[in-house]
């Protein structure tokens, strides 16, 4: 609709509202076209306007709508105060002094209501108020929120959104770790060092078992130094014997005054809460905020209306930060624009072309599952060589080549989970997807990485145990001699696979971050080095990182219980470094191209891996999706109606005008 | 540089300002003192006015490039009063809930004030979001169709403030944006 300064003569209500409406109406509406002065009167416009209480027009210039303090003030009052009822005073799109007023009108009503009213009315909002109080104190208790607040005004949210949930693993990591601290340890702690009056119960076992769950612990005469060291960083030796390890538990009940308390029951019952409150804690975590409208046909995470609407993230006060928001607005806008054109030429591809394509796909996902064997390969093969040259004796072995077999596996791993996202990356180019494709595809792939080298350790380890060649095997289930006790062997490869994360990650951020950005304030005249060294927090690679290390913490949490713990330690030691390094580098994420917002994706992926597909939850997916099907179709034929009403409006409005023109020519 | 009468805020203000806006007691008190700071010498707190412009300087404004905007909305009679301040947090304050923050919204994205945002307004507000010299007019129109087409429901090249909030309520990042932290402590 054009823009012309009409020059209709203002209009006078055509629907008979009451005068008061009308004169507000009469000033200055010439500076929008008739077809928009028209829309402002239709009973619809105004009748939205009352309920959002948009009580505008402060100064007559712009008067549009209404204005309480009128003489039409009461009746107005009486529609607001209809409402008053169901909304708080706060909020109303008013300023304070009219909130003020209303707040009066709605004390002075409440004097004609019954008794009971009254008091429903007081004890409600006494209730209010106190949950208010109550979420005022807890938000005031939050772990990090002033590191967390300043983080998100000087980089954004998407940075925030990383260090938010490197918070909420450590809350999770502290309440897991609670659990089986309540529920194992303080029975046991409590009755080995005699602060209740209890006793250990030891159940007597018959002779195989007694064979099963002989456990001798390696200890040799002289004890060196660096062997408390490698004990340490490989969880063997005395940590073998502390708590850290599920082998500890030999126990089978504590006997209490009044019952017997089951320890193995207890340790079960207490793995199965804390995967449940992961589950349901990452599930709300994910969904909150999150509107999950299956209706769409679009991706809302890349729609155009978020990127102009709530693209600009408000409470950026930062003036580097907001030249880069506004750089990175500018590179999302014409990816966004470029993507479009990209999928409407794929879109116009013919057959031939197709075929190619796909026939090329083929090949490189081929390439893309020979490069995964080949890792999982490595994977068995390290670890094999480690479990076997682990029982060698400590004095035998050189310090170094001791504690490279004992981390073997774990080397393998991070070096796998380091190269194939480049490797990934470089075949992605030829596949001829969309960008956004691309990176999900990527990302996807990145993901299935990291977790399947977790399940090849588990079942090469798996295989380790149950593989014998003698009789062994039959006695108790497993390869009882070179493992006595494989449930703290596996505790100890989780403990080392978590141990080695955490140092690359603090190595990578102090030795390779760090220099980089003193290279860059320092030797800034190189254009090389500029090139280079302007790195940037990129969010993706960080959670994925933390993800991984979380659910090695799952994994090896049942194996070895005290691991939840260590696990906070070392999310709270990541949390230093990297809000450190990235003050010191200075540095937000620019060209961050999947998108900027929160980390509404990446909450998304522990959803997805911590909740596995059942039977049941699929056939009720399905219901919903059908249902979301049927839905859409209505919204569908609901959106052309719509817009068929409107292209009446307006050509009755535009017929309007005309006549109006023509009788004042007349 | 001069200072407000430095009284400090009654009981009953604090508690009334609480009950009708969404900012919490340490919010209201920090919005306090920095007004006092910027509000000229020897007058009531309740009675001193800031300009435009002292407002737009504030930190948590100075960068944004709808602050002039912010300004005209929140304002009355271009001057801040410091209720008017107070209502101005509120609304961008963590707290608040979704209608009014669309609401508020709405008003601030429609630059022309005539109730819609029409295509005008969309290109108003891709040019301060890019805030470059050279974007090119098909740029901009391709975006300016982009969001018609997703949000405009009638087909009538403007945005209503229903079809405006009906996108707000599917937009994700809506709630995370439009939030100020107002205070400086």
């Amino acid at each position: 609709m054009s823009e012309s300064s009409g020059s209709a003569p203002p209009l006078g209500g055509p629907s008979g509202h009451p005068g008061a409406l009308q004169e507000n109406l009469s000033v200055d509406s010439s500076c929008f076209s008739p077809a928009v002065n028209f829309l402002q009167e239709l009973p619809s416009y105004r009748s939205i306007a009352r309920r959002r209480t948009t009580l505008l027009s402060r100064d007559k210039q712009s008067g549009i709508l209404l204005k309480p303090a009128d003489s039409c003030g009461s009746h107005l009052e009486g529609e607001i105060t209809e409402n008053l009822n169901s909304q708080s005073i706060r909020k109303y799109a008013l300023n304070i002094s009219e909130k003020r007023r209303l707040r009066a009108i709605q004390e002075t009503q409440m004097k004609y209501l019954s008794e009971w009213d009254q008091w429903k009315r007081y004890s409600s909002k006494s209730w209010k108020r106190f949950v208010e109080k109550a979420h005022e104190m807890t938000r005031h208790l939050e772990l990090w929120r002033e590191d967390i607040r300043s983080i998100e005004g000087k980089f954004g949210t998407g940075i925030q959104s990383y260090f938010s949930f490197l918070r909420f693993l450590v809350l999770l990591n502290l309440v897991i770790f609670m659990i089986i601290f309540m529920l194992v340890l303080l029975p046991v702690l409590l009755t080995r060092y005699k602060i209740t009056n209890s006793t250990f119960v030891y159940i007597p076992l018959k002779d195989a078992d007694k064979q099963c769950t002989v456990y001798p612990v390696s200890s040799s005469g002289l004890i060196y130094f660096y062997s408390y060291i490698i004990d340490l960083l490989s969880g063997t030796g005395f940590l073998e014997e502390t708590s850290l390890f599920y082998g500890h538990y030999t126990i089978n009940g504590i006997k209490f005054q009044n019952f017997t308390y089951d320890l193995p029951l207890a340790y079960l019952i207490s793995t199965i809460a804390y995967l449940a409150l992961s589950l349901l804690w990452i599930v709300k975590r994910s969904v909150e905020g999150f509107k999950v409208n299956l209706i769409r046909s679009e991706e809302h995470f890349q729609s155009y209306c978020n990127k102009i609407f709530a693209g600009w993230d408000f409470c950026i006060s930062n003036r580097s930060m907001a030249d880069l928001k506004h750089s990175s607005l500018r590179y999302e806008l014409r990816a966004d624009l470029e993507e479009e054109r990209i999928r409407q030429k794929i879109a116009q591809r013919t057959s031939e072309e197709t075929i190619r394509i796909y026939s090329l796909r083929l090949f490189l996902n081929c390439i893309v599952l020979a490069v995964l064997a080949v890792c999982f390969y490595a994977i068995y093969l390290a670890t094999t060589f480690s479990q076997e040259h682990m029982k060698k004796e400590i004095d035998k072995m050189v310090f170094g080549e001791n504690l490279l077999v004992l981390y073997l596996p774990s080397i393998v791993i991070t070096l796998a989970n380091f190269i194939t996202p480049i490797v990934f990356a470089k075949i992605i180019h030829y596949e001829d997807y969309s960008p956004g494709f691309e990176i999900r595809l990527t990302i996807l792939r990145c993901v299935f990485m990291r977790l399947a080298t977790i399940c090849v350790l588990v079942f090469t380890l798996g295989s380790k145990i149950t593989s014998c060649d003698d009789t062994a095997c039959e006695l108790c289930g497993y390869n009882q001699k070179l493992y006595p006790c494989w449930e703290t062997q596996v505790g100890q490869e989780m403990y080392k696979l978590m141990i080695f994360d955490f140092i690359i990650i603090l190595a990578v951020t102090l030795f390779v971050d760090f220099p980089r950005k003193l290279l860059v304030t320092y030797c800034s005249s190189w254009k090389l080095i500029q090139c280079w060294g302007q790195q940037e927090f990129a969010i993706p690679d960080n959670v994925l990182g933390i993800v991984y290390g979380q659910t090695i913490c799952w994994i090896g949490a049942f194996f070895s219980p005290l691991l939840p713990a260590i696990a906070t330690v070392k999310f709270i030691i990541i949390f230093y470094v990297k809000e450190n390094s990235l003050a010191a580098s200075g540095n937000g994420s620019a060209n961050d191209e999947v998108s900027c917002g929160p980390s509404l994706p990446w909450t998304l992926v522990p959803a997805s891996l911590a909740a596995a597909p059942r039977p049941g939850t699929s056939l009720i997916m399905f219901y919903f999706i059908a249902l979301a099907g049927a839905h859409k179709r209505v919204v569908m034929q609901l959106r052309e109606q719509l817009s068929l009403e409107s292209r009446d409006k307006r050509y009755l409005i535009q017929k309007l005008t005309e006549a109006q023109q023509d009788l004042r020519d007349q | 540089m001069g200072q407000c009468l430095r009284y400090q805020m009654h009981w009953e203000d604090l508690e009334e300002y609480q009950a009708l806006t969404f900012l919490t007691r340490n919010e209201i008190l920090c919005i306090h003192d920095t007004f006092l700071k910027l509000c000229p010498a020897g007058k009531y707190y309740k009675e001193a006015t800031l300009t435009m412009d002292q407002v737009s300087s504030l930190p948590a404004l100075r960068v944004n490039p709808f602050r002039d905007r912010i300004c005209r909305v929140f304002s009355h009679n271009n001057v801040f009063s410091f209720e008017d301040v107070l209502g101005m947090a509120s609304v961008f304050s963590e707290q608040a809930c979704p209608s009014l923050k669309i609401e508020y919204a709405f008003r601030i994205y429609d630059f022309n004030e005539n109730g819609f945002i029409d295509e005008e307004d969309l290109q108003r507000i891709v040019l301060r979001l890019l805030n470059s010299d050279d974007v090119s007019e098909d740029l901009l129109m391709d975006l300016i169709q982009h969001v018609l087409s997703e949000s405009d429901l009638d087909n009538d090249n403007m945005l209503s403030f229903s079809e405006f909030e009906h996108a707000m309520a599917k937009s994700p990042d809506f709630m995370n944006s439009f939030r100020i932290h107002f205070w400086g402590c």
